[in-house]
């Protein structure tokens, strides 16, 4: 469905992705592992076609369609949703009008506020909460729903369980393991391998700006040592 | 307190209730789209000059507002797609555009309406005085001032109660995060300049009857505006009200009490806003 190919993107003159290769078939969650500055933000950023980094080469198919070339606005309106790094919650917008900011709340096809707050009744007490008034998991919960308020096929997720509680996120990866099965594509960067291991039918390492190993997460449960060799720990 | 009383606090409110209407549009337009717009003074002083003619031509001050406020904000989409998209992301070149459009805007209307000083038509139920306390005042400064209190309504109304204000509000919080759920924010942009500039031009309208419409009026009510909004916060409704409060009583007093330091009252405290509040009494962080 997703088919990034051979992609070289740049920050200025910083060439951070260095010919990224990989794929996500229609409803699989897919993780990229990586430690810190590998280019896995960079290449979220770059499937959503955000102003910064910079594509030079390669492809970004979607369902065959060419991504490059479009804006961000573009993009999502084919599906496909940010949950960003850092949340990126609006300070100014109240829980409920992160959801119906995009669709008017009588919207009765595909997720609706009502759905979101069936999945996280936290939000559904917290409605009139502003943005930056919540705790972080709930914060990540709200940045998941808004995402889902565009009906995605497809969701990059950039660290969701990074800063929050051990049971916020075994939380999550419920979630998201339940939104797997619901045929959502999913790809998910995570710095945590048993996070990953956890939601994920396949895993990318990438380094450097280059996916260096693919394996399936049923391999992994077999021998864990070749992905283990690829993240540095021994 | 020697020479204040109730007339010149009306003054001071009436002509807070203008600043707020002119300002209201500057600080939209800054908030959302990052750009100073130097040219907004200029926008202001054509929507005045516009008003005067239509209203001049048809004798219907309505029209004449109105007209003010639809032409303004064309020249505002004519501003943002003709010329600002060039410069899209580069702060500096945009405020020195926008600098550079104010004078050629000025120039232009000193070519149009000359160098004389006009005074904005008022219709007949709006001349005259009422009286309040102990003597009269202008029935039209009144109105002026509800028309502030109207505008802060509608616009608190519009940013809080719609989509499009929850979308503006966004915007200003995260403009990038707003493109990623499938927004075209540009759009959003657009709306938003065209009525900060209709805002501009409604100022220069209503503004045009007791301030009157000269050549230079358009940086008087520039810097009077870039006060009110650097007081307030960048991009905030209730800043800007408050910014034009202090700056429009400030003033009213200062003239009055402390004439040869009238300026000085208004931008002093600025300045020490400036240094406990950089970004102003309700401003964020970007």
């Amino acid at each position: 469905m997703l088919e990034v190919k051979n992609l070289h993107s740049f920050y200025g003159d910083a060439h951070v992705l260095h010919g990224t290769t990989l794929h996500v078939k229609p409803g699989e969650v897919v993780a990229l592992l990586g430690r810190n500055g590998m280019g896995k933000t960079t290449l979220i950023r770059s499937i959503m076609r955000l102003a910064q980094p910079q594509v030079k080469t390669g492809s970004l198919l979607w369902k065959g369609e060419e991504l490059l070339g479009l804006s961000p606005h573009e993009v999502a309106k084919r599906r496909i949703a940010l949950v960003p790094q850092g949340r990126r919650l609006f300070p100014s917008l109240s829980v409920t009008e992160h959801l119906t900011m995009l669709k008017a709340a009588s919207v009765k096809e595909g997720w609706t506020v009502d759905r979101v707050f069936e999945m996280f009744p936290r939000l559904a007490e917290r409605r009139s909460h502003r943005g930056n008034q919540l705790s972080g998991g709930e914060r990540q919960m709200l940045a998941v729903g808004r995402a889902l308020m565009i009906d995605p096929e497809l969701v990059l997720m950039d660290e969701p369980s990074e800063g929050l509680a051990p049971v916020m996120v075994q939380h999550l990866e419920t979630i998201i393991a339940n939104l797997g099965k619901t045929g959502l594509g999913i790809l998910l960067v995570e710095q945590n391998l048993y996070s990953a291991l956890a939601v994920a039918d396949r895993l990318y390492v990438l380094e450097t700006g280059k996916v260096v190993h693919e394996v399936s997460a049923a391999e992994v449960r077999n021998d864990q040592s070749p992905l283990m060799r690829f993240l540095g720990v021994h | 307190m020697s020479g204040l009383n109730l007339i010149q606090i009306l003054n001071g409110l009436t002509f807070a209730a203008l600043l707020f209407i002119v300002a209201s549009g500057f600080t939209l337009i800054f908030g959302l789209l990052r750009i100073v717009n130097l040219a907004h003074g200029a926008l202001y002083l054509f929507g005045g000059y516009i008003a005067y003619s239509v209203t001049g031509m048809t004798g219907n001050f309505a029209l004449g507002v109105l007209s003010s406020m639809l032409c303004v904000a064309l020249m505002g989409v004519v501003l943002d797609l003709g010329l600002l998209r060039f410069v899209r992301g580069f702060e500096l070149r945009q405020v020195l555009l926008t600098l550079g459009v104010a004078f050629v805007l000025n120039d232009l209307a000193l070519v149009i309406w000359g160098g004389d000083t006009f005074s904005m038509p008022v219709p007949e139920m709006l001349r005259g005085a009422v009286r309040v306390g102990g003597g009269f005042y202008p029935k039209y400064r009144l109105f002026v001032l509800v028309l502030g209190l109207v505008v802060f309504l509608a616009l608190w109304l519009l940013l809080n109660r719609t989509r499009l204000g929850a979308l503006i509000r966004a915007g200003v919080d995260d403009a990038e995060m707003v493109e990623a759920m499938g927004i075209n924010i540009r759009r959003v942009f657009l709306a938003t300049f065209m009525l900060g500039a209709s805002l501009a031009g409604l100022g220069g309208a209503v503004g045009g009857a007791f301030l009157t419409l000269y050549p230079t009026a358009d940086a008087e009510i520039l810097v009077f505006s870039l006060a009110v909004v650097i007081i307030g916060g960048r991009g905030s409704l209730v800043g800007a009200a408050v910014g034009a409060l202090l700056v429009g009583l400030l003033n009213s007093i200062g003239q009055v009490m402390f004439p040869e330091l009238a300026y000085f009252v208004i931008f002093g405290p600025m300045a020490a806003i400036l240094a406990f509040r950089p970004l102003g009494l309700f401003g964020r962080a970007a």
